[in-house]
């Protein structure tokens, strides 16, 4: 196929497993290096077609469905690069599943914190969207452990940012903002994280008021409650894990027994100040969910589109929150972001900086790229 | 405000500025220009003039003024930074925020604050404090630094092992951007729909815009501390226990070393108790539930001890925890009795290259026959050698610079940063190529342009000169796609 300004078919590959759950495209690609993603890129750009950026394909419900012509995968990044236990830094490409990074940084008792995902979520993937998992009460969201970042931006140029040491002020922090962009400045190629070390002992404690418990708790791993109840999550040595587990008082169970992501043809995560979360899941429609005490994010499914969303993201915009669709498919007429935040045109002009010609996952962020529409 | 600011600009920069803040917030005579030229480091630049706002609306005008008279906006706190960060050149404006000095809100269900930038950094610990909660990020200038001064240069301290740096905590911020244009970043809330640019922000060091208020998050305050001091018979085998600290699954609140010539110079000044027959000294604190602390503390002085350290032990009690802390944090001054000036050197390697760091930084001391003493944050490889020496010497302060610049190419080549938390500034600016690549740096200087097209805040900080000199976005050819 030949296309003005640009051959891509040279780089094509005949590989159908790349195929594999990529909405249709007319050219599929999993480059080997940030330089092969470069190239691709750059041609991309070139002829200005739109390319979706694909990791595990776990979060591609997040903002408005972008529809390609070119799908990029990280499937054939997905080396560990460095590790230094010593140092608490791994360094891993962006193909590289979640999961599997976790497993093999637990043969030496540590973690990246990131989402507790199994599957397919990938290291890039998950940062790229900017989840974060149960632990962020105690570890802070993923964008808190970006040490580094490698890119290729939207114009084929490989860009790092940051340094793979735990404390860094050198140059803008080019990790931060990649965390949560959704493919908007570039492809992420690898990533250096922060890492912790992980406790002895862990537990899991049944509890009647999570408020309270959130505040009685000394730093726990996380307060969560679900349809099923509320349980506060502890980690650290024995005898602390042991002392603060009694003072909540309620049942206890040995590890950390996570609850499942609530699924169903939709999926909508609800952000509001910590202190609003037991009024917020008062408000909830009846269905699974997975509130998150002292964080404030509440991730919820619904059966079908319901009338009560409107109100209910009025109410979060209210508290200077924001409802956000992040898995299944937006109903039709209810936007995946909601009122648009500040500094649109700002975010547009930084979108513009990394990706010249608006090819990547264009229009997936809040208000898409150009103030007039494609 | 800008129905009055219609009617100006006719007038000169200061009859402006006046008009909008009154005579008393505008310093344009020689002594306060002169006062406002430097930070606390070694660089001196030109102030044209300087202002004190109180207010956003007050910020937001005099960015437009600054652009309406093709002058430069460099904002300052306390003027603590050491890089020259808040150094103005070619008679900048110079925006002082230590009159946007109000707590606003204290909300303790949320667990943040609200604060301008001009709050001083232990002022906002010691008004929480009594709640049990309190600002993580704690630079040794604490008693002094502003807040927004801790935004720019995204400033840690001892306890930031832990906690993290001052972006952790700041969950978002007001920030006056070019035009005069007032946008509130991030909030109370997580994850803002799009970009971060709450993040982006903190540790920009005041080029991409200024900002006027902070949301900080605030933290509990452990139930319980320990404090550890640990002496060594040499560098190694401290440095070593660092390591091993971090291996067993400990990462203590804070984790300081001091070499023996500054345990010799805080003593002299303080008596806080360090052990000056050291070669180096430890100063490790856990914090959490009791339980867990009298474990930890067991540990830290069990490994220290398996190093070969002379002594390890427990701070009995909070007076004497004080004490310590109070040498550590007093470090700075007391190296003014070795000479009438230092230069304060930050930089970052990896913790596991910590020996070889500190041979480095002994040697290139040796080499250049200047006092070198060291105090720092051991448990994230964030060296601060500090050069002691008298300026009016001729030639040393190029001495100094050339040492200095030494040590920052040996700490990158060690897998390395520039800088931890005291920011490139002036001082480290044309250093940047050591550690990125023409595109990294290019990357970096559109991203300035796409919030600051004109240049106009803390203009040639950070950024080295021709950063912004590739353009590989070719023309698209027209009609390419349709």
């Amino acid at each position: 196929m030949s296309l003005v300004g640009a051959d891509l078919t040279e780089f094509e590959q005949a590989d159908p497993d790349l195929r594999t759950g990529h909405p249709p495209a007319e050219f599929h690609f999993a480059p080997a290096s940030a330089e092969e993603a470069a190239s691709i890129l750059e041609s991309a750009s070139d002829a200005r077609l739109p390319v979706l950026l694909w990791g595990g394909g776990t979060h591609q419900a997040i903002g408005h469905p972008v529809e390609p012509r070119v799908v990029v995968s990280t499937a054939a990044m997905k080396e560990l690069v460095a590790w230094e236990p010593d140092d608490l830094t791994v360094v891993a490409e962006a193909g590289m599943k979640v999961a599997d990074l976790e497993t093999l940084l637990g043969s030496r008792r540590q973690t990246a914190a990131l989402p507790e995902v199994g599957g397919e979520a990938t290291v890039g993937g998950v940062v790229a969207a900017g989840i974060s998992g149960y632990r962020r009460a105690r570890y802070g969201p993923t964008r808190d452990r970006m040490l580094e970042v490698s890119l290729v931006t939207g114009d084929g140029r490989v860009v790092r940012g940051g340094g793979r040491v735990v404390k860094n002020v050198t140059g803008f922090d080019l990790p931060r903002l990649a965390a949560g962009s959704l493919g908007s400045l570039g492809l992420i190629t690898s990533v250096c994280l922060k890492l912790w070390p992980l406790p002895e002992s862990s537990a899991t404690v049944r509890v009647a008021d999570p408020g309270r418990a959130w505040h009685i708790a000394y730093r726990p791993l996380a307060v969560l409650e679900s349809e099923t109840g509320s349980m506060v999550y502890l980690q650290g040595t024995a005898r602390e894990v042991e002392s603060q587990a009694a003072r909540l008082g309620g049942e206890v169970s040995p590890g950390l027994d996570w609850p499942e992501t609530p699924d169903g043809p939709i999926v909508l995560s609800l952000r509001v100040p910590p202190a609003d979360v037991p009024e917020a899941v008062t408000r909830l429609p009846r269905g699974r969910f997975v509130a998150q005490h002292g964080v404030g994010e509440i991730t919820f499914a619904l059966a079908a589109a319901d009338e009560d969303l409107v109100a209910l993201r009025a109410w979060a915009e209210s508290r200077s929150g924001s409802m956000v669709v992040v898995g299944g498919e937006s109903p039709s007429g209810f936007d995946p972001w909601g009122t648009l935040p500040p500094g649109l045109e700002l975010q547009r002009r930084i979108m513009a900086a990394f990706d010249p010609a608006g090819i990547l996952n264009p229009n997936r962020m809040p208000g898409g790229r150009t103030s007039g529409g494609r | 405000m800008v129905r009055r600011l219609a009617t100006l600009g006719r007038m000169t920069l200061v009859e402006d500025l006046v008009a909008v803040l009154g005579p008393d917030r505008v310093l344009a005579d020689q002594i306060d220009r002169h006062l406002y030229a430097m930070d606390a480091g070694v660089f001196r630049g030109e102030a044209g003039v300087v202002v004190l706002p109180e207010t956003t609306d007050e910020v937001a005008a005099i960015v437009v003024l600054a652009e309406r008279h093709g002058r430069s906006i460099v904002a300052r706190g306390a003027g603590t930074g050491l890089a020259g960060g808040a150094v103005p050149l070619h008679d900048a404006i110079v925006l002082s925020t230590t009159r946007m000095n109000r707590i606003f809100d204290v909300d303790l269900d949320n667990r943040t604050a609200i604060v301008g930038p001009g709050v001083i950094n232990l002022d906002l610990s010691r008004h929480t404090s009594p709640h049990g909660f309190h600002f993580a990020p704690d630079p040794s200038s604490q008693q002094s630094c502003t807040i927004g001064g801790n935004v720019a240069n995204n400033s840690g301290g001892p306890h930031c092992l832990a906690e993290g740096t001052t972006v952790n905590h700041v969950l978002g911020l007001e920030v006056v951007l070019a035009g005069g244009e007032v946008l509130w970043l991030g909030g109370a809330a997580p994850d803002q729909p799009g970009l971060d640019l709450r993040g982006i922000v903190v540790g920009s060091e005041g080029t991409l815009g200024i900002v006027t208020r902070v949301l900080v998050r605030l933290i509990p305050n452990p139930p319980a501390v320990r404090t550890i001091l640990a002496a060594f018979p040499g560098v190694e085998s401290a440095a070593a226990t660092v390591s091993q600290i971090i291996a067993a699954g400990i990462v203590p609140a804070a984790l300081e070393m001091m070499d023996q010539e500054m345990t010799i110079a805080i003593e002299n000044w303080l008596r806080a108790g360090l052990p000056v027959e050291a070669a180096a000294v430890l100063l490790a604190e856990v914090t959490g539930e009791p339980s867990a602390v009298e474990e930890e503390a067991r540990i830290v002085e069990r490994i220290a001890l398996d190093n070969g350290a002379i002594s390890a032990h427990t701070a009995a009690d909070e007076s004497e925890r004080a004490l310590l802390w109070k040498g550590r944090k007093a470090a700075f001054g007391a190296v003014a009795q070795s000479a009438p000036d230092y230069f304060l050197h930050d930089t970052v390697v990896p913790r596991t290259r910590l020996v070889a760091a500190m041979a480095a930084v002994y040697e290139i001391a040796d080499r250049h026959g200047i006092k070198m003493m060291n105090v720092f944050h051991a448990g994230d490889g964030n060296l601060h050698p500090l050069m002691a020496f008298d300026a009016s010497q001729p030639g040393m302060l190029d001495r100094v610079q050339a040492a200095a610049d030494e040590l920052v190419e040996v700490c990158v080549r060690l897998g390395g940063v520039l800088s931890g938390e005291h920011g490139v500034g002036r001082e480290k600016r044309d250093l940047m190529p050591l550690m990125f690549t023409p595109h990294d740096l290019d990357a970096q200087a559109r991203l300035k342009e796409a919030f600051d097209p004109e240049g106009l805040f803390n203009p040639e900080k950070v950024l080295p000169h021709g950063s912004r000199c590739f353009d590989f976005g070719r023309p698209i050819p027209e009609g390419a796609w349709v």
